[in-house]
């Protein structure tokens, strides 16, 4: 019995004593790297911020692993993208049992609020129509419009969940924006040459972007959100891509190759690879360099 | 007035000769009335674009400003660019009702076996689940499974209620539930990667693994490394044990007790490994020892060749110490299986199971000591919400007799359907 104690007294000082490990620095943890790419940018040495699905990976389809339960449960600010993007994060949340990282809680961040979404269904959505998003597209970051938004949010709750260093925060929200104001500048001239071209994509996760650049895009290789390639939509496109004089097949690095490939050994085509999220390629470092690095690729392929 | 009306005409005159002269076509008045028209409207439209845009820059400038100021709220940027976001359906009270999925399980099954047993050379619907759950409050949420079959009463598979803030960040499981031992029995079947459970779970907790109305708590233990977590779960349940299980009695009276240890290593984003070890202990009658005693040990290794390939390893092996020198029985009979599963792509998965289990009750007349089967899989995934599979097993039973059976399944889930973490 002695021993039950002792072990006891034993879990009970390492579980205070975990929890005394919070220093100045305040724990965040992002469902995306993008995510987390922001937060470390108006947060600086004030916060210590981490991941939960590797960039390599498509963020539709994570499976959360035991240390990112405790992660999320160490927690301080939980930060996502709401809507329908990560079907995981539920039973992540409810796998860390912290009711204030839960919808609504004090400690948790919609970026989604206030963003401005495209593709917002006008019906009531039916899976008859594919793994479609209730709430219009969720892959809203690759337009700068919107993360200035999620920057001036991600300011605010900082600010809130950590008061003492509100006003690091707001300066460093100045120079992001500031920072971003040039290159959303430099972007618009780099994609001069792209305007009012097309292009056929594997996934309808490129609105957004493609919105910014003046892009056309209006043909996906699956042939519903979230059903992979049928024979006969390659079919279709072949004669799609003829027609119109497409060159490029846009997708990002995380999707299966071998349709995009085929399809461009048909037509002539290029697959031509972006970044969605930050480090899904060694190019995309951050968020400003996963845009140049979406311009450069399409860039050089429409020159 | 005179003067007038003789200088226009004179006007008149010395202009219309010269255009006559020049031998310009007459002009088409039509045309350009259409041509001006077209013009004015383009000017229209410039307008309200220039108006549009200047709107923009000045909410841009707005919001810039209070930024530098010092006094910003997201509301400021939110006013500038026009949110297309509409809710489709207003939420109403209805937001409060729960999340309701249903999910179907239906199943082919061809066997040699003569027995009339559930499945045998016919297709039923094996299971029909009906998934119910929602947030309670800030502290609580209750999840229920209702299954349907068509060989089978209705039966209540889960219904608990988690509660999380409880002291030491513990978090509890009241209710009936799948008590966290090993790895196929705490899973729905929908969550196997073959058409049945193991058979080792089959014989010794249950033919759809264990279910029992429990009391749970669980707690990751706070050890300071970041790769490797290690989460405790213990558990009081009801006696008795699942359809045709021979760990305990059947008698529910008398309670037994299990714990599990899960130990989870992160090599990378690409691979991962965690090991379990279970005990179980309670009864096999209706007497208050728990003079049966059982461990497991599980393995399940994952790694990731790319997005869309997966290797995943498992393999699990319980070893029972029960005293059976009376009957003449077996006191440590055991049994494991080993899985291999390797997902070729978006659309296909293929793997292999090997089972290996001594009944704990096979009789000393009967020619071998174990049953031991090999299976075979291919499956199709139609979609997130469809799967198709086919199964081949290949089974020699302790009494001697083989059986070759081949499983035809489809899997459909409609509505809301989220599962817990494992």
């Amino acid at each position: 019995m002695k021993h039950f104690f002792a072990v006891l007294g034993a879990l009970w000082a390492l579980h205070f004593s975990a929890g005394a490990v919070k220093a100045e620095t305040i724990r965040v943890v992002a469902t995306l790297s993008t995510f987390a790419d922001l937060v470390e940018k108006i947060g600086g040495e004030d916060v210590e911020v981490s991941f939960v699905a590797p960039p390599r990976f498509n963020p539709h389809f994570i499976e959360p692993r035991p240390g990112d339960v405790l992660k999320v449960r160490r927690a301080d600010l939980f930060v996502h993208a709401g809507l329908d993007l990560e079907p995981w994060r539920y039973p992540l949340v409810d796998a860390a049992g912290k009711s204030e990282l839960r919808p609504g809680g004090q400690r948790e961040l919609d970026l989604s609020q206030g963003v401005r979404l495209l593709e917002v269904p006008a019906q009531v959505p039916t899976r008859a129509a594919g793994d479609i998003h209730i709430y219009g597209n969720p892959h809203y970051w690759l337009i700068p419009d919107n993360v200035r938004v999620m920057a001036v949010a991600i300011a605010e709750k900082l600010s809130e969940v950590d008061p003492v260093h509100s006003e690091a925060y707001q300066g460093r929200l100045r120079a992001f924006l500031d920072e971003l104001d040039r290159r959303v500048e430099k972007w618009r001239q780099d994609a001069q040459g792209i305007r009012g071209k097309e292009a056929v994509a594997y996934h309808n996760d490129l609105v957004y972007l493609a919105e910014f650049l003046g892009l056309r895009v209006a043909q996906y290789l699956e042939p519903k959100p979230g059903i992979p390639p049928t024979p006969r939509q390659i079919q279709f496109l072949e004669g799609y891509i003829a027609e119109r004089g497409i060159g490029a097949i846009l997708q990002a690095s995380f999707y299966p190759r071998g349709s995009s490939d085929s399809l461009a050994r048909k037509t002539g085509a290029e697959v031509v690879l972006l970044c969605q999220n930050v480090g899904e390629r060694p190019e995309c470092g951050d968020y400003f360099a996963l845009m140049d690095y979406n311009l450069s690729q399409l860039t050089s392929h429409f020159r | 007035m005179k003067k007038s009306i003789l200088l226009a005409v004179l006007c008149l005159c010395c202009v219309f000769p010269h255009s006559v002269r020049a031998g310009a076509p007459p002009l088409d008045m039509e045309g350009l009335t259409a041509q001006m028209d077209e013009l004015k409207a383009l000017v229209v439209d410039l307008e309200a674009m220039v108006r549009s845009q200047q709107a923009r820059l000045e909410d841009l400038e707005q919001a810039n400003r209070a930024l530098r100021e010092g006094s910003v709220g997201p509301q400021v940027v939110l006013a500038s660019p026009a949110p297309e976001r509409a809710p489709v359906t207003a939420p109403g009270l209805s937001a409060f009702n729960p999340e309701i999925g249903m999910l179907a399980d239906v199943t082919a099954n061809l066997s040699q076996s003569r027995a009339d047993t559930e499945g045998n050379d016919k297709l039923s619907v094996r299971e029909l689940e009906l998934i119910i759950g929602h947030d309670v409050d800030p502290y609580s949420r209750f999840d229920s499974t209702i299954t349907f079959s068509d060989f089978e009463d209705v039966a209540l598979e889960e219904a608990y209620i988690t509660h999380w803030g409880l002291p030491l960040d513990l978090k509890g499981r009241l209710g009936r539930i799948r008590p966290k031992i090993g790895k196929a029995s705490s899973v729905h079947r929908d969550q196997l990667d073959t058409v049945d459970e193991p058979l080792v779970v089959q014989s010794y907790l249950g033919v759809e693994g264990l279910y029992r109305t429990a009391a749970e708590l669980s707690y990751f233990l706070p050890l300071p490394w970041e790769r490797v977590t290690h989460e405790v779960t213990a558990g009081v349940m009801e006696g008795g044990i699942g359809e045709d299980g021979t760990l305990f009695g059947s008698t529910r009276r008398r309670p037994s007790l299990y714990t599990h240890l899960k130990n989870f290593v992160d090599f990378s984003d690409l691979t991962n490994l965690e090991l379990g070890f279970t005990h179980l202990t309670g009864s096999k009658d209706a007497d208050e020892h728990f003079e049966v005693n059982a461990v497991g040990f599980d393995a399940t290794l994952v790694h990731y060749f790319t997005p869309q390939n997966k290797l995943k390893l498992q393999s699990e092996l319980y070893l029972q110490n029960r005293d059976e020198t009376d009957a003449g029985l077996d006191d440590n009979p055991w049994g494991l299986y080993a899985l291999a599963d390797y997902r070729l792509s978006p659309r296909f998965g293929i793997g292999g199971r090997f089972d290996f289990v001594e009944p704990v009750d096979n009789a000393v007349e009967n020619p071998r000591d174990e049953d031991v089967a090999w299976n075979g899989y291919l499956t199709f995934y139609q979609s997130e919400f469809a799967r198709w599979r086919a199964q081949y097993q290949h089974l020699e039973e302790a009494d001697g007799g083989n059986d070759d059976k081949v499983f035809l399944q489809g899997t459909v889930a409609i509505g809301v359907h989220k599962h817990q973490l494992q």
